[in-house]
């Protein structure tokens, strides 16, 4: 027998023993949870987070000419991540009404170019492969496979609000890049 | 089936062994709570590599992207705000525990023979854990660690001989920049985790190969404990106690949003986080040549200490009853340390952060008339801002202390005020042009009688150049100079003098239109949480003096629409916004671009601080923090927290209460 007091190992030894491995299951378990979900819910949240509207003020609407189109510049906030870039944009508006407003994404539905608006004729014009198209965005000619996409606009306090957006190219339907 | 899987890796690998030698240990006199120390430590640990490595998915060790980043993880990420947080006062956490666990030791004896490798080991782990803390704080490029770690490389840099040397190998150069931070990331993500790893398996396997110290009464040595389960569950408690009382400092009490690095920041003064302070209270009483002794004398006096304590104390008397010497000097050393902090805390550095008004110049009492309307001028102006007087003040432009010795004339004098470019034409110093001609006498004579020795420098002009600005230590240059927001307009700096009775309109150029607010895109700042505390200060020094003192208003503007300037405090509707990032881009188009009020003739308008350089855009961040707290709206407000913090605090009570609520239930059922 060592000098020193031997492993004691009677009942009530043992009982309190498996209660010490029980317990620490059970509290170390609780603490891998409280610290797993908060691991796994920053990784899983910003990967399937979905897209906010981001409004960009552009124009009084009073200052919009009735029924003609006019090309406006603003400047929108892009944001990815931590990334945040200020961009100025043109969109074309065509004011329908004090309270309606049409606002075309510059980009020809066709292959990306910029197109203009022709006065003489009353057309978008794009000079890349010569679509046309009308003051309501309709494709009248040219190899342009749908309408000019429209942007989600909104009017508040007189104020036109976009949210800017980009489409697919040279399909007949229109989807968000 | 675990079973099977089990023994088919015992057969290939000795798991079952290791797992055995780790836990079978016999500790003589039994479990105790304080041998939870060492366990407490390494727990802490292995939560600051989850939560460091996990910052990784967000963090960008770059000047450009690294504060931004951080500030995502903290308010756009879910759970980011804790993992950011728990990796801050984990830090803190270990330098407490690591304080504690070398203190057990020592008063234990548990250095003594055969434990001194197990010591000398802890001693390197003691100095990683002060490389790791040194290198992390400035990785997330704010004011803050910014400054720590170019006060920390510059005092390496006050070494003789290799100091320099040290300071440059640190920063990768001259200045804390971007190979400076790099250098930081790696050291601190890779190199020193990597030593840490290294020796804590040192310590580990050499204090299992002799085991605990145990009691130094022999008498309550001859009982025996075991690791598993008996202190295994004592640490697991402690443990538990630890995360609660991180999870609650995290939620209560989490590390400030400090505002971008600045490094021209004038108004910033830098002070340690609490682990440093009694190394900055020690260089107070440590000046000049004695410098180097406070810096590293006194660090290194108590490394070697540490290191020879084994070999220098060799008695096997362990009992701290029987060790007056030893406990005594261990004694003072905590004493040293405890008392150079609380002073350290207690002091309150001077500088020009908060003040409006001008600095002194001698008893104001002994000025004329005129310097002291010249040195309410210099204040309310904001010269202060770039000039310093008396050790109060910025440091972009000279000291003007004593510039009547300079030998400039009354006529130099008030062109370099009026047009600084007629002088220097590469001067950042804004001009003056629609000053007065009695304004400009005045601050010519407040000017000309700082200096008690120096008489003012009579007519003769001389063509002694004024010294130039200082050179910008920046990482990202930006010129700058302060431009006081009271003039009357033209906002624009670097305009050619005008005549000060046409109106603003008419004297603008390529300035802000009358009646426009904010004509131009928002610039870098709208998108930087800036710090509110430092936003308050600035505040304080460039925008009082026209909205008032806390934004309230009330500052008369004649000419203006109202008669009044527009208090900040509320702010107006047009500006307002709950978003927290909508609310800084309105105001931000303002403090970039500047406004001119409506109004017949206004005497004053809004200065463009962005585009002119007058503010940086970490300046113009930190105000537009303030400006938004002034309105109820938090500019670093977490977007998406997952779940709020004191919702998850009580959820984790909550866990907590549960385990422990069954195990009480188990104990009664299974374990009577």
């Amino acid at each position: 027998m060592d000098e020193k007091t031997p492993h004691p190992d009677p009942p009530s030894e043992a009982t309190r023993r498996g209660f010490f491995r029980v317990a620490i299951g059970i509290l170390g378990g609780c603490i891998g949870l409280v610290l797993g979900i908060p691991l796994v819910g920053s990784l899983v949240g910003p990967a399937f987070r979905k897209k906010v509207p981001r409004w960009a003020r552009v124009a009084p609407v009073e200052s919009l000419p009735l029924g003609q189109p006019a090309v406006l510049s603003f400047t929108d906030q892009s944001s990815e991540g931590y990334l945040r870039e200020t961009v100025v944009r043109n969109v074309w508006a065509v004011k329908r009404s004090a309270d309606e407003v049409t606002v075309f994404s510059p980009i020809c539905t066709h292959l990306g170019c910029r197109y203009d608006w022709e006065p003489n004729s009353g057309h978008f014009l794009c000079p890349c492969h010569g679509s046309l198209f009308g003051l309501d965005g309709k494709a009248l000619a040219g190899p342009a496979p749908r309408p000019l996409d429209t942007l989600p606009v909104k009017i508040e306090n007189g104020e036109l609000f976009v949210e800017w957006e980009r489409y697919e190219l040279g399909i007949s339907r229109k989807i968000p890049v | 089936m675990p079973d099977r899987i089990l023994r088919w890796v015992d057969e290939r690998f000795p798991l079952t062994a290791m797992i055995r030698g780790a836990l079978d240990e016999e500790i003589p006199g039994g479990s105790r709570h304080a041998y939870a120390l060492g366990s407490a430590i390494l727990f802490v640990f292995v939560l600051q590599m989850i939560t460091g490595v996990w910052q990784l998915f967000y963090y960008v060790p770059s000047v450009d992207h690294a504060y931004d980043s951080v500030n995502f993880l903290r308010t756009e990420v879910p759970f980011g705000w804790l993992i950011h947080s728990l990796h801050y006062w984990g830090a803190n956490a270990m330098i407490v525990l690591v304080g504690l666990h070398i203190a057990r030791v020592f008063i234990y004896g548990a250095y003594k023979a055969p434990r001194e490798l197990t010591w000398l080991a802890g001693v390197v782990l003691l100095l990683v854990t002060a490389g790791l803390v040194f290198t992390g704080a400035p990785l997330p490029w704010d004011e803050p660690g910014y400054w720590a770690a170019e006060v920390g490389t510059s005092i390496a840099g006050t070494v003789p001989l290799v100091g320099n040397a040290v300071k440059r190998l640190l920063r990768g150069g001259d200045v804390m920049g971007p190979l400076a931070l790099s250098r930081m990331f790696v050291l601190h993500v890779a190199i020193l985790p990597a030593i840490l790893l290294g020796f804590l398996a040192i310590h580990l396997v050499a204090f299992r190969a002799f085991g605990s110290v145990g009691p130094w009464e022999e008498s309550k040595r001859n009982s025996t404990g075991e690791f598993w389960p008996d202190q295994a569950f004592k640490d697991t408690v402690v443990a538990v106690f630890l995360l609660l009382l991180l999870v609650f400092l995290c939620v209560y009490a989490p590390p400030p949003v400090a505002g971008p690095a600045d490094p021209l920041d004038t108004s910033y003064i830098p002070k340690p986080e609490w682990n440093f302070l009694f190394l900055y209270e020690t260089l107070k009483f440590l000046p000049g040549r004695l410098e180097p002794l406070g810096t590293m004398g006194i660090p290194l006096a108590g490394i070697l200490i540490l290191v020879l304590l084994p070999f220098l104390d060799r008695s096997p008397e362990r009992n701290p009853l029987r060790r007056r010497f030893a406990m005594a000097g261990g004694v003072a050393w905590v004493g040293f340390i405890v008392t150079f902090t609380v002073i350290g805390y207690l002091s309150h550095p001077g500088g020009v952060g908060g003040t409006t008004g001008p600095p002194p110049s001698g008893s104001s009492a002994s000025l004329s008339p005129s310097a002291r309307e010249g040195s309410r001028l210099f204040g309310s102006l904001g010269c202060n801002g770039c000039h310093s007087i008396n050790g109060k003040g910025g440091a972009v432009g000279p000291d003007l202390s004593d510039e009547p010795r300079r030998g400039h004339s009354r006529a130099w004098l008030a062109a370099q005020i009026v047009n600084p470019k007629s002088h220097n034409p590469n001067t950042i110093m804004p001009p003056y042009p629609t000053l007065g001609d009695t304004q400009l006498n005045q601050i010519v004579d407040y000017l000309s009688s700082l200096g008690a020795a120096a008489p003012p420098a009579g007519g003769a002009s001389t063509n002694t150049p004024p010294a130039e600005e200082k050179p910008a230590p920046s990482a990202r240059p930006a010129p700058r100079a302060t431009v006081p927001l009271s003039v009357p307009a033209p906002p624009n700096a670097g305009l050619a003098p005008t005549n000060p009775s046409l109106p603003a309109t008419a004297v603008h150029g390529a300035g802000p239109l009358s009646g426009s607010t904010g004509q131009g895109p928002p610039g870098p700042a709208a998108s930087v949480i800036g710090s509110v505390e430092h936003g308050a200060k600035l505040f304080r020094l460039y925008c009082t003096s026209c909205h008032g003192p806390d934004g309230k208003g009330g500052v008369s503007n004649p000419g203006a629409e109202g008669g009044t300037i527009p208090a900040l405090d509320p702010i107006r509707r047009k500006f307002f916004s709950r978003d927290p990032g909508e609310f800084a881009t309105n105001i931000d188009r303002v403090l970039q671009h500047g406004a001119i009020p409506k109004g017949p003739l206004p005497e004053k308008s809004m200065l463009t601080f962005g585009t002119t350089h007058s503010l940086s855009q970490e300046e113009i961040s930190d105000l537009e923090a303030y400006i938004l707290s002034l309105n109820g709206v938090e500019r670093a407000e977490l977007k998406h927290p997952g779940i709020p913090p004191r919702t998850w605090f009580l959820v984790v009570i909550a866990v907590f209460a549960l385990a422990v609520g069954g195990l009480v239930g188990v104990r009664a059922l299974r374990f009577r």
